[in-house]
């Protein structure tokens, strides 16, 4: 409950203060160039890369990007460029009581 | 995006990674601060990105924690670049000795042409060039420049009266005038011999020619000496007249010797200044400060170094600097009084044939004025005053 009162004061302050949210909630910031670059910012680390699919850790719940051939351009511990012909991408909520 | 300048100078290195886990590993490495970039996938189990080099020598550490194995396959950047230079560095080496030998090459005296001399006298200069290390084969710096040539040949070979140096490239042109040119057979038109000024014969030679005035006879100029015309009267006939009639002449001469001269001598001190001219800038190489003495004269010599037909904005100069002193000559009047006798002597002699001989001087009138020795003095002096003069063609009636 004590996290949610936290959440909830955040939430608040950047609507109240006009604080971008990516910074305030740790939100991850995506930005995307066309098809060919995707750069996301505010991830928590890769979980799988193949040519035709990436899946990337966010703090809350996953992101999945498939297309076809990617390259990551560069990692960083947060940040990410990937290289290639992206035809999605998707937010992958935890499931509470799920698998995991 | 980030530039990968900084990347390529101090070199970058392309890396497989193969087994399980790939993801995770390169977790591991973003997370520990080591930079990859470009990683692609190939198969199931292989991807390959590039990172430092420097980074790559601790990835063995991260690799050998999961089962993944590594193998490096491109190096690129200024590291590897250099270590291939150092291998293939006989190829510069060897540019650069190429270079440095032509440069040598070209400052090196490849012929000497001797123009306009006997061969007994080219012989003798190439003597004297040798003496002097003007050798083919020898390089240029170490020789002397070419005024110097031009004046020490001068100097020492005997029968030259003028040698033109000149260093075209890399050789030496010698431009010869010899002294005594072969004698030319003289065709001489008829003529008489008349004097050249006033004078009293003392003694007379006559090769050809009717003579026409006596020993003791006193002529003035352009008299008749020798004629040219001889035979009988109506049977005449017109000759060269060839001969020499020495006179006794007379010459008055001024000369005003100053008791007190000043004169700079050099006391033999030198120091030597070399340095290295690029352009406008002058670097010393040796030779450094003033010189200890106050009182210099200075001589620059400046030798160009040439590459093949150009010349380098390089050269090396020397500069000589020589100490001087002042010095004052004192006369006594006497002493004054014979110098003054032998310089007005050199002077008269310098106006006349080599054959003439100074007879008799007289001081005339002396003089001592402002601390300078005034003298008049009378020269008597025996000469050849003969002088062709072309008879003229006798127009026939």
């Amino acid at each position: 409950m004590a996290k949610k009162w936290g959440l909830r004061v955040r939430n608040w302050m950047a609507q109240k203060m006009d604080l971008p949210q990516d910074v305030m909630m740790d939100l991850p910031r995506i930005t995307m160039i066309g098809q060919i670059h995707i750069y996301i910012e505010n991830h928590r680390g890769l979980i799988t890369f193949t040519d035709k699919e990436l899946r990337l850790l966010l703090k809350q719940g996953q992101l999945q990007i498939k297309g076809k051939s990617f390259v990551i351009k560069t990692i960083l511990p947060e940040e990410i460029l990937l290289e290639g012909k992206i035809d999605q991408v998707l937010y992958i909520n935890e499931n509470p009581g799920g698998t995991k | 995006m980030k530039n990968k300048w900084i990347e390529f100078l101090t070199g970058r290195v392309t890396v497989k990674v193969s087994g399980r886990g790939i993801e995770r590993f390169i977790n591991v490495l973003t997370r520990n601060g080591l930079m990859v970039w470009n990683v692609k996938r190939h198969g199931t189990e292989t991807i390959t990105f590039t990172m430092r080099l420097k980074d790559a020598l601790k990835i063995r550490h991260y690799a050998r924690e999961r089962d993944c194995s590594i193998s490096f396959l491109k190096r690129a950047g200024m590291p590897f670049l250099f270590k291939r230079l150092l291998k293939n560095s006989g190829f510069a080496a060897g540019a650069f000795l190429f270079f440095l030998l032509i440069m040598l090459l070209s400052n090196v005296i490849w012929g000497i042409e001797i123009k306009g001399a006997k061969p007994a006298t080219e012989y003798q200069i190439r003597k004297e060039l040798d003496k002097m290390g003007v050798k083919i084969g020898k390089v240029q710096l170490f020789v002397d420049n070419v005024e110097g040539i031009q004046r020490k040949l001068t100097n020492n070979v005997g029968n030259l009266t003028w040698v033109g140096v000149d260093l075209k490239g890399t050789t030496y042109h010698l431009q010869v005038v010899e002294k005594k040119e072969p004698e030319k057979v003289e065709q001489l038109a008829p003529r008489n011999l008349v004097a050249k000024k006033k004078a009293i014969i003392d003694s007379m030679y006559v090769e050809t020619g009717q003579k026409m005035v006596d020993i003791h006879d006193h002529v003035e100029a352009g008299e008749l000496l020798v004629s040219g015309v001889i035979g009988r009267e109506g049977q005449t006939q017109q000759i060269a007249a060839v001969g020499e009639v020495w006179g006794e002449t007379w010459y008055r001469s001024h000369v005003e010797l100053p008791l007190e001269t000043n004169f700079f001598v050099f006391n033999g001190q030198e120091k030597q200044k070399h340095s290295l001219i690029l352009g406008n800038i002058e670097i010393p190489i040796w030779g450094f400060g003033e010189p200890e003495f106050k009182d210099y004269e200075a001589e620059k010599n400046v030798k160009k170094i040439n590459f093949i037909n150009w010349e380098l904005p390089i050269s090396i100069g020397n500069e000589t600097l020589r100490g001087r002193e002042e010095f004052t000559r004192t006369y006594t009047e006497a002493e004054a009084e014979k110098n003054a006798l032998d310089l007005a002597k050199n002077k008269i002699k310098s106006g006349l044939d080599e054959e003439a001989i100074i007879k008799d001087e007289k001081i005339l009138h002396k003089e001592l004025k402002d601390g300078k020795v005034i003298l008049d003095i009378h020269f008597k002096v025996i000469e050849n005053i003969a002088v062709g003069q072309p008879i003229p063609k006798e127009t026939p009636e």
